[in-house]
């Protein structure tokens, strides 16, 4: 009968090893909290929720960011850490802040408008002229 | 940022006058080529643009230019979008739920051109400056108030008409107006035309504030100097090309003038470096009939001053042109 070896821990080796195999675990471990984060964008208005194409969402401090679709959904192009914040801006709408947790993984941000007169004053080279009274 | 916050940081700000010429030793060359040659055709990927457009820039100042020149190249003004609004402001001024939900609707319809038909009003520009900026880390802030043109006719003006920008460069605050940079309107031929207008980009705060009134006047940048709403409308009537000539216009500070017959009156003007200012004339309107005048002129150090002896009785328009640019008008009544 063949006895099978047994492995000691005693031996440096295996503590070396072991010590090792753990690291990818641990990693593994930290890599279950990055967060592949997509979402949907919407834009609250005083009449209506829509959807919102071409909102940027952006990861506060950094220029990596994206741009919602015409579905108003987008995928975030770098995985995320709970406590990461999101800048989500559209023109027109209010700036929205979202932090993120340990299960975002789908986030629905609706954007409030903004109280802004859309205004307009036509650049134009037309030359003065007086009204005058006709005496 | 609160209020007051922001005011202290506008008032310290304007104690020294901020203006393009702070940059004088950046070149701007870079920034306009990266703008001139970056395209798109939809606006739905705003950052992916202002990153392109700033990505191998060094200073804030030329990202800024490339954004800049980029809108005043590619945004044109949308004549019919202008005409809608002003109707239905009109017609809505005096019921303000009717004004806030037209207002609503009006905006929306007005992005979605802006991000797919790059076409858009004065908001939209500021809009879109200030959105392009916060992408890449400068603060700026939209500013609502009343622009004079030639057809604005200030006793029918109750509401703000247009919307520029401040920015924020080197802790100092800057004014610039990319609507007005980016071309010129014809409302009778309901047509644009994209002229780039430099004058208007870190613009003079003096020169500036002959033709923009901002509602809240912490946004003058002229601190406390700032004239009132009152006498803002008293002073000269300039136009897009003075922003290109002049350098600031130092007298006369008001539009109307009263003057005895045979009296000499003087204007003075500084102008921009490297002007070289030949053609100079006034264009003065009876009502009936206009005349050319070379008015008798001198430079010194910049300083443009004409001398000019209104002979005849009556009233006039007196336009000012150098180099068969308008840069102002002014009226006369003279008296015996």
């Amino acid at each position: 009968m063949k006895t099978i070896p047994t492995f000691t821990t005693k031996q440096p080796t295996f503590i070396l090893l072991g010590l090792f195999l753990s690291l990818f675990f641990f990693s593994s471990e930290l890599s279950a909290q990055d967060l592949l984060v997509k979402g949907i964008v919407k834009g609250q208005t005083y009449e209506e929720t829509e959807v919102l194409n071409g909102a940027n969402i952006f990861l506060k401090g950094t220029n990596i960011g994206t741009s919602s679709n015409k579905k108003g959904e987008f995928t975030f192009p770098k995985r995320l850490k709970a406590g990461d914040i999101l800048e989500v801006s559209y023109l027109g709408f209010i700036t929205k802040r979202i932090k993120i947790g340990a299960n975002s993984t789908y986030l629905k941000i609706t954007l409030q408008e903004d109280d802004n007169q859309m205004l307009g004053a036509l650049n134009s080279n037309k030359r003065f002229k007086s009204k005058r009274n006709k005496e | 940022m609160p209020k007051t916050t922001l005011f202290f940081l506008l008032f310290y700000a304007s104690l020294c006058f901020s203006q393009q010429s702070d940059f004088k030793h950046i070149n701007f060359t870079k920034a306009d080529r990266i703008a001139n040659t970056t395209k798109t055709k939809r606006l739905y990927e705003l950052n992916k643009l202002t990153y392109n457009l700033t990505n191998n820039l060094e200073t804030d100042v030329e990202k800024l230019r490339a954004i800049y020149v980029w809108i005043c190249n590619n945004i044109a003004n949308d004549f019919r979008l202008y005409t809608l609004n002003e109707r239905k402001r009109n017609r809505f001024e005096k019921d303000s739920l009717k004004l806030e939900n037209w207002n609503s609707k009006f905006k929306k319809t007005l992005f979605k051109k802006l991000l797919k038909k790059k076409k858009t009003i004065c908001t939209g520009y500021a809009y879109l400056l200030k959105e392009m900026c916060k992408i890449i880390g400068i603060e700026s802030y939209m500013v609502n108030g009343f622009a004079r043109t030639a057809t604005v006719d200030f006793s029918k003006l109750t509401m703000p008409n247009h919307t520029w920008n401040v920015v924020k460069l080197n802790n100092k605050w800057y004014l610039c107006d990319p609507t007005w940079s980016t071309g010129i309107s014809f409302p009778e031929e309901g047509r644009f035309q994209f002229i780039y207008n430099d004058g208007y980009f870190l613009a003079d705060p003096e020169l500036f504030f002959l033709n923009h009134f901002p509602a809240d006047n912490q946004f003058s940048l002229l601190g406390e100097t700032a004239p009132n709403f009152i006498e803002y409308t008293e002073l000269p009537l300039i136009y897009g090309d003075a922003f290109t000539t002049i350098k600031e216009h130092i007298s006369p500070n008001k539009m109307d003038h009263i003057l005895k017959k045979n009296s000499v009156f003087t204007f003075q003007y500084l102008l921009k470096e490297n002007q070289n200012i030949n053609k100079i004339k006034f264009i003065i309107d009876n009502g009936a009939s206009e005349k050319t005048i070379k008015p008798e002129f001198h430079k010194k150090n910049n300083i443009l001053t004409l001398n000019h002896t209104f002979k005849n009785k009556g009233f006039f328009d007196v336009h000012l042109y150098l180099e068969n640019k308008l840069i102002a008008t002014y009226t006369f009544k003279i008296t015996n």
